[in-house]
């Protein structure tokens, strides 16, 4: 944790609150989305620039994954506009897609391929050139050669999780969308992705995170935004933590002040770091 | 386990089936009853305005009862990946032997039993209710429309009891699987020789013609399968990673693919439960029962229709099954996260769709040879495809890459049968006309498929468009 938070401060001092200095990765603009009655997102106005490792931290439904959805073309908002890498997510969902890598949050590989084959299907889809050299490259680097050629229905929780992070990263997109990264993973990869995912940002390369593991956030995260009920509540820099302050309760505060509003009632416990049995 | 425990095994089973109905069919699937018997009852009463007979409707009736029971009997077994994909990691009461102290052997002969209490109310009770009112119309006295009900269950618990002992065998050994091809073969070149009547051993032998001899003959078949099931049936072995050299690369070029869609799809078909036989199976299963219903409305009417007109169309409806296995294990979603249009989704699946129905459709057509005339297989040859075309563009149009929802969601349900009966119903008609006007008959069924194929082609283009913006 200290590593990181100590190589993010010599390396980047950009936080989102006071971006500007370079165009954003993300930028949204009074994105709203309602279903009906519900009201999925309010007036989300954000900043990521570029190089950020970027956490949306909500209570369950506070809008973190229908942002995502939204910014990855999935979706199309009610109103308000985003540009992903200078490309409007609505207009042109194909284009963003193309630069970006999405990992949505308990995603298995199909069923019946192995993770080889999946990701020579990820390498005809995006359309990269020697998929196999890269495949090799990313089974190494996530631990997973020695299943590559068993099928993924066979895989345990944390292998398929192993292959999805590769199919996220294999195209090396300039962005990437994840929620929840470390979910499934044993400890030793859970330090192996959270180093991994600090040097794709260390390069240049943006990250935008959700999750509900405030430890991550705090360890990883050199922005963080808190939503809730669809409306962004705060945005905070963890490296500015006083030394006796936590993102975990600065986030309670954040919370429980919405919830005497009237707002999502804070989670009792909220969990500090995912573990191999926080499927 | 005792006897109690067992009746609560059976109840809560029939509990856990109509939850899972309703968790992935919605309230909706409260109506579907009711529009069994309202769909059930008008079709009959289209065949009073044709000189199709009571007889021969009965047959028809307990055909497709057999086959549906051989669905029903596969889709808890067979069905299982399909339903992890769908409801994600779903644990059903008959695969509970590894947790709680029942067997398999009584598991599954509960889950049997369940299957035909629970089809026998929500589908073959309005079914009959629906014969009902033809029946009684055209004469048939009441007590015939209830021995109409006792039979078609006992048809039901036929087929369901089939599926069941063929996937038991299946699951002892390879020289098992063969014997169980062989067999098949057996049967099936007895029975177009002459030399077996299928009839006679299944309960429409007791429908046809009640007596003690023919109960012993049709329900004793039921009865053993109903046991053989259970007993040769074990469960695969979970434990084993299965392993697969690439096959990606090969399929791939050998389909010309270049998003990977059709290749995806063809090994998630050819690994899942059944592999690619039960294409070859579901397709063969209603070659079969065509070729009986043209046999019975031969015998029991004045007509002789069409085999080649009526191979081909309802071989091309039946390739709507194949459209369920090429979808089984697709999420919308997941190809939203990919910079990959859904038309090109859509032109993959229907790639995969028909190298996978085509060459099965004609596999039974060129059998049928064995007894139909050459012109008459061309003439089914030319109307198949014509037809799958037709229904893969429906298909992908209204239902998307989720075509199982359409069993019991009443409103698409009756959308999608009604667009499968504009193009069915003639084509059936003029099967049954083929000999009185044999030169219009061929021009309308050629000019329907033709018609259908365009329109179905139309359709599958807007299907992308359509399921892209859905949901957005």
């Amino acid at each position: 944790m200290n590593k990181r938070r100590r190589r993010l401060g010599q390396a980047k001092p950009v936080v989102s609150a006071v971006a500007g200095t370079s165009m954003p990765a993300i930028e949204t603009t009074d994105l709203t989305k309602t279903y009906g009655d519900a009201t999925a997102l309010a007036d989300l106005s954000l900043s990521v620039p570029e190089g950020e490792l970027f956490g949306l931290l909500g209570p369950n439904g506070s809008g973190k994954t229908t942002t995502i959805e939204i910014l990855t073309g999935q979706r199309e908002p009610t109103s308000g506009s985003a540009r992903v890498l200078g490309s409007d997510p609505v207009a042109d969902p194909l284009a963003v897609r193309e630069s970006v890598g999405i990992l949505p949050e308990r995603e298995d590989p199909p069923s019946f391929l192995t993770p080889r084959e999946y990701l020579q299907f990820v390498g005809d889809v995006r359309d990269i050139d020697d998929i196999d050299d890269h495949i090799d490259t990313w089974a190494d680097r996530l631990g997973f050669r020695d299943t590559l050629d068993t099928l993924s229905t066979d895989l345990s929780e944390g292998e398929r999780q192993r292959v999805m992070l590769a199919q996220t990263f294999v195209h090396e997109p300039d962005l990437v969308f994840i929620d929840e990264p470390l979910v499934n993973l044993d400890p030793i990869m859970q330090a192996e992705v959270k180093d991994h995912l600090c040097d794709y940002c260390d390069r240049g390369n943006t990250l935008f995170l959700s999750t509900h593991f405030l430890e991550v956030a705090e360890q990883l995260c050199t922005g963080v935004a808190i939503v809730r009920d669809g409306r962004l509540v705060a945005e905070r820099d963890p490296r500015e933590l006083g030394s006796d302050e936590r993102l975990l309760d600065y986030f309670r505060a954040e919370v429980a002040d919405g919830s005497a509003e009237g707002g999502t009632e804070p989670r009792s416990e909220i969990p500090a770091e995912p573990t191999e049995h926080d499927a | 386990m005792t006897g109690a425990s067992t009746r609560g095994l059976l109840g809560r089973m029939i509990r856990e089936e109509y939850r899972l109905h309703s968790e992935l069919f919605g309230d909706r699937f409260a109506a579907f009853p009711l529009l069994v018997a309202a769909i059930s009852g008008a079709g009959f009463w289209l065949l009073t305005l044709t000189d199709v007979g009571v007889g021969a409707v009965a047959v028809g009736v307990h055909g497709l009862v057999f086959f549906f029971g051989l669905q029903v009997g596969s889709i808890g077994l067979v069905g299982r990946d399909a339903l992890r994909d769908v409801l994600g990691d779903v644990t059903l009461l008959v695969f509970s032997a590894r947790t709680l102290p029942v067997t398999w052997r009584r598991l599954l002969a509960v889950f049997l039993l369940k299957d035909l209490l629970y089809y026998s109310v929500l589908f073959l009770g309005p079914l009959a209710a629906g014969y009902a009112v033809f029946a009684v119309t055209a004469g048939v006295p009441a007590g015939d429309v209830g021995l109409l009900y006792l039979t078609t269950a006992a048809t039901f618990a036929y087929g369901a009891g089939t599926s069941l002992t063929a996937a038991g065998v299946a699951t002892r050994s390879r020289i098992a699987r063969l014997g169980l091809l062989v067999g098949a073969v057996a049967v099936t070149a007895a029975t177009v020789a002459g030399q077996v009547d299928p009839v006679a051993v299944s309960p429409l032998a007791f429908y046809d013609s009640p007596s003690v001899a023919t109960a012993a003959a049709g329900f004793g078949p039921v009865l053993a399968l109903s046991v053989l099931g259970p007993l040769t049936f074990r469960p695969a072995d979970g434990g084993t990673a299965r392993s697969s050299p690439d096959r990606y690369s090969r399929v791939r070029a050998q389909l010309s693919d270049d998003t990977g869609v059709a290749t995806r799809t063809m090994l998630e078909v050819a690994r899942s439960s059944g592999s690619v036989w039960k294409v070859l199976f579901s397709m063969g299963v209603l070659f079969g029962v065509t070729a009986l219903l043209v046999r019975e409305v031969g015998r029991a009417t004045a007509l002789d229709p069409s085999p080649g007109i009526a191979f081909g169309t309802l071989l091309g409806l039946g390739a709507f099954t194949t459209y369920s296995w090429v979808t089984q294990f697709d999420d919308r979603r997941e190809y939203l996260r990919y910079p990959l249009s859904m038309d090109a989704v859509f032109a993959g699946k229907r790639r995969a769709f028909l190298v996978l129905s085509v060459p099965a459709g004609y596999a039974y057509l060129a059998l049928s040879l064995l007894w139909v005339p050459l012109t008459e297989v061309v003439l089914g040859a030319v109307v198949f495809p014509l037809v799958a075309v037709y229904v893969f563009g429906v298909t992908a149009y209204v239902t998307g890459l989720s075509p199982n929802e359409l069993l019991f969601d009443t409103p698409l349900f009756a959308a999608f049968g009604a667009a499968l009966a504009l193009v069915s119903l003639p084509l059936v008609v003029t099967a049954l006309t083929y000999t009185e006007a044999p030169t219009t008959s061929l021009a309308v069924a050629l000019a329907v498929s033709v018609a259908g194929a365009v329109v179905g082609a139309a359709l599958a283009g807007r299907a992308g468009p359509r399921w892209a913006a859905t949901g957005r």
